[in-house]
């Protein structure tokens, strides 16, 4: 699992490699925390090098929606393969993380 | 059996770990498609966890047995574990319409685990949980096939 960040404007795009799961999910919680601790408030998470996300992963991205949703950022979501995006309807997390298809149709108005 | 695989699992820090990249690798190797591979792993993710927190929780001979064999079909994966009596299919569902600020955190795995797969079935055995999952493979996929004949 790797997480690498970069800036498009005012937006971060945090892109999450690997396999989202109990093992890597600390490690992804530090990164995700020090890109919050670091302001950024709109950010768009690229999925489309992850290969599954499972409950432990899904805590992460929770922690990440509620710390933006405090600062009165944005988050949004793009890139998912069909076993992430199976786990996030089976979740209800499709309803709360918005899931665009791509970064274009992600970043437009954000 | 040229497609098993099978793997014994300790009460030792590390040892999801160990078994799931087993797994990925078994999965590939026998050409299992992406999705079902991805699903399993989900699956042995949250279950693997639950067996070393609670099953093994304070037990030196706690014990764990991944087994998995891949039919033309399907992927069938037996989990036997030596802890106390739990049929993750007798647990209830969480709320998952809850918004963002009102849901609780976790308790989504066996919810999970019982929706990514096609059949499970659990006993008690003795002293072990027995967990039967199936994963139907999609028509044509015929991984052992390939190559094989």
């Amino acid at each position: 699992m790797e997480v690498t960040t970069r800036t498009q404007g005012d937006v971060t795009i945090v892109a999450i490699a690997g396999s989202l799961d109990s093992i890597t999910s600390p490690q992804a919680q530090q990164a995700i925390d020090a890109v919050v601790a670091h302001g950024a408030r709109k950010v768009a998470v690229d999925f489309s090098t992850l290969e599954y996300v499972s409950s432990a992963g899904l805590r992460v991205l929770l922690s990440l929606a509620k710390q933006l949703k405090a600062k009165g950022g944005a988050l949004r979501t793009f890139g998912l393969n069909q076993t992430v995006r199976e786990v996030f309807e089976i979740s209800g997390f499709a309803t709360i993380l918005s899931v665009y298809p791509g970064e274009g149709e992600a970043l437009s108005g954000l | 059996m040229a497609t098993g695989f099978q793997m014994v699992m300790g009460p030792r820090p590390g040892e999801v770990a160990r078994v799931l990249a087993a797994f990925a690798a078994f999965a590939e190797s026998r050409a299992v498609p992406a999705e079902a591979r991805r699903a399993l792993l989900v699956v042995l993710d949250e279950l693997l966890t639950n067996i070393a927190s609670y099953g093994m929780a304070g037990r030196a001979d706690g014990s764990a047995t991944v087994e998995a064999v891949v039919s033309p079909d399907a992927l069938q994966v037996t989990l036997t574990d030596n802890g106390p009596q739990f049929d993750p299919l007798a647990r209830m569902a969480p709320d998952t319409t809850l918004s963002v600020e009102d849901r609780p955190i976790g308790g989504l795995g066996i919810y999970l685990m019982q929706h990514l797969v096609d059949e499970a079935h659990y006993m008690r055995m003795g002293d072990q949980n027995v967990l039967v999952i199936t994963k139907r493979l999609p028509a044509g996929a015929s991984p052992e096939l390939e190559g094989g004949l």
